[in-house]
Formats: C-alpha cells, sequence, structure tokens
C-alpha cells in the first residue's frame, strides 16, 4: 500500500456509536464513530488476542472488544480490562491506528498504520450531497478505466486537469447536469468501493438527484462486473 | 381459548421469524422446543403428522396447524394486529410486503443453506451458495438505499412490517458464514432501526448488546 491518503467511508453513512469494518488492499481496518461525532479509523485488531474490533460495539467514547470486553477510548488506549477492573492498565496495550480525516463528505485514511505527521489531503473542502457507497467486484485499475471513458477531469495530487491517472482516488463527472465526486477505494486485489457524493447543498440535490445518480452507478456496477473486455478498446491511462 | 405452541428450534432463523413477530405482537404462546440438531426430531413421526414437509417452525392455534415462517406470521398478524400494522391492507402495501416475504422464503433460502453448511456441514455448493446469498443482500441494500432517498426508513410503507421482519435474521446472522456487513451499509443502518422496533429480541449469533 501506498502512502497516500485513501477514502474509506462516507461520512454521514457513519453513525454515531457505531463501528465497521472495512480494507484498504486487504487490510482489515474498523472505522467508528463516537458518541461525541469523532470519526476514528483503527487496524481492525484487538491488543488482547486479535478479535476484530468492528466485531465489537461503541459505548459512549470508547469501543469494546466482543470477546473479553476490553474498551479502547478514543485515542486507542485500553482504559478498561473487566477481568481485572481495579487494574489501571498500562498506557502501552493500545490499537494501532491510521492517521484520519472527513473531507467531502468522505472519511479519509493515511495508508500508514501510527504515522504521526502525514502530509495534508491535496482536496478543498466543498458543500456535498452524499448519493451512496457503492461495491464493485472489480480491481480498481478496471474501475478508473470506465470512469476514464465517461471523465471530465481527475482531481488527484498528480492530475493536470483533463485525464484520469491510475493513482487517482478522487474523480469528478458531470452527469446529467450534476456535478459528482467519485472516491475511489481498492478494498482488495478484486474488490473496489466508489464513494459518490454530488457537488452542492443537500437542499437543491437531495431526492431526485439522489435516485438518478444511484441507478447510474448500479449500471456502471453491472457493466464492470459482466464485461471482461476492456470497457474502452485500446485505452491506456 | 387454547394456548398457541410453536414447534421451535433455537438456533433455526426461520423459527426466529415466528418468535421476534411473537414478541413484537405480545402475544403469549408455548415454547415446543424440538432437536432438530443433531437429534432430527422434526423428522420423526409425531411432527411429521404435524407437518409432512419435515420442516420447522410449526405453527398450532385451536384447530389451525401451520408450517413455514412467511404463511405463519401472515397468520399471526391477521388474527392478532387488530390495526394491521404488521401486514397492511391496502392493495398496494399488501402485495409490497407478499413480494418481500417471497424473497426472504426463496431468494434467502441460499443463506439459511450457507449457515447450515458452515455450521452444521449441511451439504451444498458453498461458493454457489455465497454468491446467491451476496447477490440477495445487495438488491436488499440497494432497495433499501433507494429508500432512504425518500426518507423512509422500512421496506414498505412508513412503518415497520411483516418484511422487516422476515429479511432481518438472514443479513443479521450473515457472520455465522463469514458474510461481513461491510459492504451493505444501508443495511446496517436498517438493522439498527429494526433492532430499536418495540418487543424486539435476539437469537444466539445475534448479540444483544448495541
Ligand atoms: N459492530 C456493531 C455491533 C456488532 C454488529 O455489527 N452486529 C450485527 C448483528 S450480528 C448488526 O446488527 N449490525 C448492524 C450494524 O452494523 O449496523 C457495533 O458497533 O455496535
Ligand atoms: S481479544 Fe479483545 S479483549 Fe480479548
Amino acid at each position: 500500500m501506498q502512502s497516500a491518503w485513501y477514502p474509506i467511508a462516507l461520512a454521514e453513512g457513519l453513525e454515531r456509536g457505531t463501528s465497521v469494518g472495512t480494507r484498504l488492499f486487504g487490510r482489515e481496518l474498523v472505522v467508528w464513530r463516537d458518541a461525541a461525532g469523532s470519526s476514528h479509523v483503527w487496524e481492525d485488531r484487538c491488543p488482547h488476542r486479535g478479535m476484530r474490533l468492528s466485531f465489537g460495539f461503541v459505548r459512549d467514547n470508547h469501543i469494546a472488544c466482543l470477546y473479553h470486553g476490553w474498551q479502547y477510548d478514543a485515542s486507542a488506549r485500553c482504559r478498561y480490562i473487566p477481568a481485572h477492573p481495579d487494574l489501571a492498565v498500562p498506557n502501552s496495550i493500545r490499537v494501532a491506528t491510521y492517521a484520519s480525516l472527513e473531507r467531502l463528505g468522505f472519511v479519509w485514511a493515511y495508508g500508514e498504520l501510527d504515522r504521526a505527521d502525514p502530509e495534508p489531503l491535496q482536496f478543498a473542502e466543498r458543500t456535498v450531497t452524499p448519493v451512496r457507497s457503492l461495491y464493485v467486484e472489480a480491481t480498481t485499475a478496471k474501475v478508473l478505466d470506465a470512469l476514464a471513458s465517461t471523465i471530465d477531469r481527475a482531481v488527484d495530487n498528480a492530475a493536470s486537469g483533463t485525464q484520469c491517472s491510475r493513482t487517482a482516488s478522487l474523480v469528478s463527472l458531470a452527469i446529467s447536469g450534476d456535478e459528482i465526486l467519485i472516491a475511489v477505494q481498492p478494498l482488495s486485489e478484486q474488490e473496489t468501493a466508489l464513494h459518490i457524493v454530488i457537488a452542492g447543498p443537500a437542499d437543491v440535490h437531495r431526492g431526485a438527484s439522489q435516485k438518478r445518480i444511484s441507478a447510474w452507478s448500479e449500471a456502471l456496477r453491472r457493466k464492470l462486473e459482466t464485461s471482461t473486455s476492456q470497457i474502452r478498446p485500446g485505452a491506456t491511462s | 381459548m387454547s394456548e398457541i405452541r410453536l414447534y421451535d428450534f433455537e438456533l433455526d432463523e426461520n423459527c426466529y421469524k415466528v418468535r421476534l413477530l411473537l414478541s413484537v405482537l405480545a402475544v403469549p404462546y408455548r415454547k415446543m422446543a424440538v432437536n432438530m440438531i443433531p437429534g432430527g426430531e422434526h423428522l420423526e413421526p409425531p411432527l411429521l403428522a404435524l407437518n409432512p414437509r419435515g420442516s420447522l417452525p410449526i405453527l398450532l392455534d385451536g384447530e389451525l396447524v401451520l408450517s413455514e415462517a412467511e404463511p405463519i406470521m401472515i397468520y399471526l398478524a391477521r388474527a392478532y394486529d387488530a390495526a394491521d400494522k404488521w401486514l397492511p391492507s391496502d392493495a398496494n402495501g399488501l402485495a409490497m410486503v407478499a413480494m418481500w416475504l417471497q424473497f426472504a422464503s426463496r431468494d434467502l433460502h441460499a443463506a439459511w443453506r450457507a449457515r447450515r453448511h458452515a455450521m452444521f456441514d449441511a451439504s451444498g455448493d458453498e461458493q454457489a451458495l455465497h454468491h446467491a446469498a451476496r447477490r440477495a443482500f445487495r438488491l436488499m441494500d440497494d432497495h433499501m438505499t433507494a429508500r432512504e432517498f425518500d426518507d423512509a426508513a422500512w421496506f414498505v410503507g412508513t412503518a415497520p412490517s411483516l418484511a422487516d421482519l422476515a429479511l432481518f435474521p438472514a443479513i443479521a446472522l450473515s457472520r455465522d458464514f463469514a458474510v461481513e456487513h461491510e459492504t451493505y451499509p444501508a443495511l446496517r443502518r436498517w438493522m439498527r432501526r429494526v433492532r430499536a422496533i418495540p418487543g424486539f429480541i435476539t437469537m444466539p449469533g445475534i448479540p444483544d448488546y448495541y
């Protein structure tokens, strides 16, 4: 995995007090939102016996492991071990974390564990209307190729304005009058997630536009999963 | 009136559908525990006399003997939900609920078989069952994604119905056969709402914390 920012969820879809497991290049992550509204992205592994923390549950500002109930606070430190209720838990017991932030309606994680000061995410904040996350059984390269065939412009650190580069994690498209932003998450060798928002405020875009773009994305998914050949013959990027 | 009897196997998701409905309707009943696995009691003469198909659940209410979860749910809703909250009486609502009930018994049967295969070594082509189960879950997630654009929280109409209760068990138990909830965000939000329905109960495999 490259050291770069990757989208891993639609921010609005992650409700307070919930967690969900996800993947980046096959590595397991847990993303959760505490009761105060902050989101966190950690390695999905309990330091005790390795249970996936996404199988546990969120209470207030901590996450509790399903196996033996060890509790981790928002800084990923273990604060409570039910089998030893009086123990002052050593600070060294902590979950490995990914730097994360929310922008453009997506939760982003930096693809390197416990990296203290990652470079800033290049994209500027904008007002967006969330649409959905779409999970596709296709390689990220194939998804980007398909998006390139309808591309307006790719916005990534290296993109120069009109083409889609292979490392782009954010693509902008115009679809029947709406500008949509698609953040592309490489889940594994064969699976890719597309997190989709519309640029612009919700009072304008909710309802009809969301439905139209969601239906468009389902058609794209069908095309990606049925075609074995190149979407756009001869395409290079 | 004689007591309702439910022939039940605790670990079976079809039996759970009926227990869940009886609980939200607050209808009292007597649970007749059947040792389905490993005992195979549902295939012995006393239960075959009630249900020659050899399946659970079986419901007895007075003279009535019913098998299969979805018809039992329809009966209970009509008989014990005077307000028709769980099974709408209008043509559209009724047909939509019927469609999802059939989805629960047919399209989600692959999920039932995948879970049997994973937990009890039942026969089956694991890959094909997983594929079919994931396809059904995706259809459900697409449906609830579209519903959310209309500010709708439930599979049909403006309140929970039999559709929600019949569809919940398969996805809530999917981790029993190693299908995660990662790729079904709209179903995750909907499952939280189902869990908040008054009278909601869990079964083994569905944690009751939340
Ligand atoms: N990870 C969840 C609890 C575990 C879980 O996911 N439970 C399943 C049932 S086995 C469920 O209903 N999930 C709905 C959801 O993830 O929103 C949490 O953070 O509280
Ligand atoms: S594995 Fe997490 S508390 Fe034991």
